[in-house]
């Protein structure tokens, strides 16, 4: 049956519920642009075919083959759509920096979207809150206070905060400093956020 | 310099700051800085916590810290030996010291500008007076040469003529022979002050203290700060004496908060922390435990029946017999006793323990309940705590342990505290089966002046009294159980050294020195400075890192001629 | 409660298909008994049997939904789609009586969907179908709920094994429900923790290091 490279595309996706980004697989692509292309140009033979002689009875097999064009569109604009909306979530979840493994996943047209996207957010961003605009991709969870108490997970090294001081993250150190430099470091993973 | 008004001089001082918190390996460390950590979430103080379990982790935690941050919090570290000396520090950073070591090192008391010491000054401290340890050099006329405490310096001129005046050489000579004598009662004097080591009090009841001047205090600090002097307690750090006056101090703190809730019309809800004074008995762990397990695994009842030999055991049976318990509730988790046992159960022990010669089975202390199920007593925080502390189940690092220990005194980690009691159980377990071989196998050998114990590598369990606080325990609990089995009298009055395997890779021990027993000791420790100068003089590899003196590390090699230098020192 | 961040495209609801859904697009990929009702020339290679060139009209043989909805016609005779057995009288009568007891997951997995997608497909029976999914909807809906909003850290593997995917999807939400309450009511929910996505990337990483 047609469409079997197609839904493998989608299945590849679907198995990653959570949201995780696979390398692109520019090989099923290629596969599936491939047959697209088999199935349109036997169709254009078979309409020409079909006008030119009469022959009525390819009219079934022609939208066999429509169909089967349809579903590969279908297929295929679905991952690419939702390998976007995975995109976006590293923004959210990463920061604007994403580590070179995941980008080694995007291909170069994915990388595009997301500066672009980048850029987007950023001016939408600026034009809040006043002058300095409002970052909001800080805060997901309403805040209880101004300053958090943070445990260092691992060695990260030195980190400064806003007015120039640095703090050195060593494993097992405990800080107690503001919220709104610690949430990207507990995202991360590199800092926990302790409650007593 | 000792802080009058800790309020102004230290927390007005750091709320405005960064602060970075070096904190020690013990449970009463532990506690102050929960409380100190409060208090900093309330006035929103940035600090950084480092945990740190000798001197030289200290020093390592300061060079790291000291570009970023000015003022330094010690708690229960730094107190007894020249901060100044070992850090060399820049002359901005300031040092708040909470410290129980005693005694405090007599630079750190005359240091006005950088160091600042958060004890109180009445705390039966004996420092020296400054004119008796420090000397402002004096030499006015042109001898030159002699600045500091240079003895017999050679006075020669720098090259300035020399004036011959009998007057003055008969003053220089006299002047250097007061010095030469102010100098010899200046060693006198400070070897009597430094010679023994004690604890003073607790630092979570002085932080706790802060926090009351500020009107800040709240019931979970007033616990910490009961678990802090608990510790000392079960650690015997301070005398019985100093127990129970600081337990007076915290009885009425502990009045107070419970006066609170008195006026309101409706009760306090469940999950509300309610702490209670108790006088209860002094069987680790038995609310946890099983009766029977926690009289057998408890020092006081197992030296007193001397449960490691057959009478004892009778003895033991006796006595449950005595009060009328039959063994199979002993012997089930205290919970699930009768509740018509469990009612009178404290009158009922004391009694009999009256006529099996413990008069002191029962102990002033306090307990804290919140929700249906949680009840513990200060005894058992401690005991889960240190366990937690010093777990060597797993390969964690010092730090990883320091964590879950200050995770597990906050209400919200129960499920971590009920693991603590679970380690403690074996520790004391541990403990108990450890002191009855050595007794039975006669390991603890008398060298003259003291008793010796060494725990070969092999014995089980012994990768646990690698770590001080156990090892500790363990000394005394063997100690005590020596005393009440050996029939040399002159054995009975003898300190003990104990050794461990410490680090089989590179072939050390922890040795360990511990007072002698007696009901009325005075806690007060002089192995610190008797192993220093055995190892000075014999040249053995050791590293005193610990805060405590009386803990130290030595090479295995060298451990003959130390022990050897040690006998000599103290006879 | 984590953020969330990804937000796949949903399911349709009903007869209805997003288009961009992979849940959809794997729903419509379910195979149908079919039976040509015309020659389909120079596709024999697809059917089964591979032996001629053509289709032959009469065909019996299996496609897939997506296929069977795209060539199905109501006027014209393409294409006659049975119905799978699982929605046919039989088995109706089974679900009237007692839906519980009934394994969706093998039936399916995805019964309502698909069940939903068939109405498509005239039918005389199209009525008593879409009773019967909706039947059998409710009546397993309580079951569903109660165990989702009562099995809290343990093992649910049991219970979602004989749940089709809508009712999975369902189980799933009310964990999450679940699980947002008692991290508030231990008053962590103001805690601020690691994005799971970033978590499981670096878990991921470990095992592709490790292999």
């Amino acid at each position: 049956m047609f469409c079997e490279k197609a839904v493998e595309l989608v299945r590849e996706l679907h198995r990653m519920s959570d949201g995780q980004l696979p390398a692109f697989n520019e090989d099923g692509i290629r596969q599936v642009l491939e047959e697209m292309k088999a199935l349109y140009e036997q169709n254009q033979s078979d309409v020409n075919e079909a006008k030119t002689e009469g022959k009525t009875e390819l009219i079934p097999t022609i939208k066999f083959r429509h169909c089967s064009l349809l579903r590969n569109q279908r297929c295929t604009a679905a991952y690419l759509y939702d390998r976007l909306l995975r995109i976006r979530a590293l923004r959210w979840e990463y920061g604007s920096v994403l580590p070179t493994t995941i980008r080694f996943h995007m291909c170069a047209e994915e990388l595009e979207w997301f500066n672009q996207y980048k850029k987007s957010l950023a001016t939408y961003m600026r034009s809040l809150g006043g002058e300095e605009g409002l970052d909001i991709t800080q805060d997901m969870k309403p805040p209880k206070s101004l300053y958090i108490e943070v445990r260092c997970l691992k060695d990260h090294g030195e980190f400064e905060i806003d007015d120039g001081t640095v703090i050195l993250l060593k494993k097992n150190s405990q800080h107690f400093l503001p919220r709104w430099k610690c949430e990207q470091l507990i995202r991360q993973g590199v800092l926990e956020h302790v409650i007593s | 310099m000792f802080l009058t008004d800790i309020r102004k001089e230290f927390y007005d001082v750091v709320v405005n700051q960064r602060v970075a918190l070096l904190v020690s390996s013990d449970i009463d460390a532990l506690c102050a800085c929960k409380i100190l950590q409060a208090l900093f979430h309330c006035d929103q103080v940035q600090y950084t916590l480092v945990p740190v379990t000798g001197w030289q982790d200290l020093g390592t935690a300061f060079l790291e810290h000291k570009e970023q941050y000015r003022y330094f919090v010690l708690i229960n570290c730094g107190a007894n030996a020249d901060l100044l000396e070992t850090l060399q520090p820049e002359e901005d950073s300031v040092f708040f010291i909470c410290d129980t070591h005693r005694p405090v090192d007599v630079v750190n008391v005359y240091n006005d500008t950088q160091i600042k010491l958060l004890i109180k000054q009445d705390d039966d401290l004996g420092v020296p007076s400054y004119d008796d340890v420090f000397r402002d050099d004096e030499d006015e006329d042109s001898d030159g040469g002699d600045s500091g405490n240079e003895s017999d310096g050679g006075s020669e001129p720098s090259g300035k003529r020399r004036r011959f005046d009998e007057g003055a050489l008969e003053r220089r000579i006299e002047r250097q022979r007061a010095r030469r004598e102010w100098e010899a009662r200046r060693r006198d004097i400070l070897f009597d002050y430094e010679q023994y080591e004690y604890h003073g009090t607790s630092a979570a009841i002085v932080i706790f203290e802060l926090a009351w001047v500020m009107t800040k205090d709240t019931r979970d600090m007033l616990w910490w700060s009961i678990i802090g002097l608990t510790d000392q307690w079960v650690h015997e750090k301070i005398t019985h004496i100093k127990y129970v006056t600081d337990i007076a101090t915290l009885q009425r703190h502990v009045s107070r908060h419970n006066h609170r809730n008195e006026d309101e019309k409706n009760s306090v809800s469940i999950d509300c922390m309610r702490i209670t004074f108790e006088y209860d008995l002094r069987l680790a762990l038995y609310q946890h435990w099983s009766l029977y397990e926690s009289i057998c695994n408890s020092c006081y009842t197992s030296c007193s029946f001397k449960l490691w030999s057959i009478n004892g055991q009778k003895k033991l049976q006796e006595f449950l017999a005595d009060m009328g318990l039959p063994l199979k509730q002993v012997r089930q988790k205290f919970n699930s006793m009768d509740m018509s046992i469990k009612e009178n159960l404290r009158e009922v022990i004391e009694e009999s323990s009256n006529k099996f010669g413990m008069k002191d089975i029962r102990v002033q202390t306090f307990g804290v309940h919140f929700g249906f199920k949680n009840r513990f007593l200060a005894s058992d925080v401690v005991h889960a705590a240190a366990a937690l502390l010093e777990n060597v189940e797993k390969d964690e690092t010092a730090t990883d342990n320091f964590i879950k220990a200050l995770d597990c005194l906050s209400r919200s980690n129960i499920e971590r505290m009920h693991l603590g009691i679970d380690l403690a159980k074996k520790k004391l377990k541990a403990i108990r089966q450890t002191v009855a071989s050595c007794i039975c196998t006669n390991l603890i050998l008398s060298q003259g002046p003291f008793l010796y114990c060494h725990l070969l590598e092999g014995t089980p369990d012994v990768k646990l009294f690698s770590k001080p606080m156990a090892l500790t325990l363990l000394c005394k609990y063997l100690l005590k159980a020596f005393v009440c089995s050996t029939r040399n009298k002159r054995c009975k009055l003898l300190p003990l050294i104990m050794a461990a395997p410490m680090d089989v890779e590179k072939g050390t021990v922890i040795v360990l020195g511990i007072p002698p027993e007696s009901e009325t000791s005075n806690k007060k420790n002089f192995f610190g400075r008797a192993f220093e100068k055995a190892a000075e003089s014999t040249s053995s590899r050791t590293l005193h890192d610990h805060f405590d003196t009386s803990i130290i590390e030595l090479k295995m090699e060298d451990k003959g001629k130390f022990l050897d230098a040690l006998i000599t020192l103290l006879s | 409660m984590d953020t969330q961040s990804y937000m796949p495209v949903p399911p349709g609801v009903g007869m209805e298909e997003n288009f961009f859904s992979l849940d959809d697009i794997l729903l419509s990929h379910e195979r149908l008994p079919c039976r040509t009702d015309t020659a389909f020339p120079k596709l024999g290679f697809l059917e089964k049997a591979g032996e001629t060139h053509d289709i032959p009209e009469g065909t019996k043989m299996e496609m897939p939904m997506w296929l069977a909805k795209g060539l199905y016609e109501r006027k014209r005779h393409v294409i006659s789609v049975e119905l799978p057995k699982v929605y046919r009288e039989g088995w109706r009568t089974v679900f009237g009586a007692d839906a519980n007891v009934v394994d969706l997951h093998k039936m399916g997995p995805y019964y309502y969907g698909l069940g939903s997608q068939m109405l498509h497909f005239e039918n005389a029976e199209n009525p008593e179908i879409a009773q019967s999914i909706l039947q059998t909807f409710i009546s397993r809906f309580r079951r569903t709920m109660d165990s989702s909003q009562n099995a809290y850290n343990e093992d649910t593997s049991v219970l979602v094994e004989r749940l089709d995917c809508l009712e999975r999807a369902l189980f799933r939400s009310g964990q999450n429900g679940l699980n947002a309450f008692q991290l508030w009511e231990r008053g962590r929910a103001s805690q601020l923790t690691a994005s799971s996505l970033v978590t499981n990337y670096r878990k991921r990483k470990i095992t592709e290091l490790q292999s």
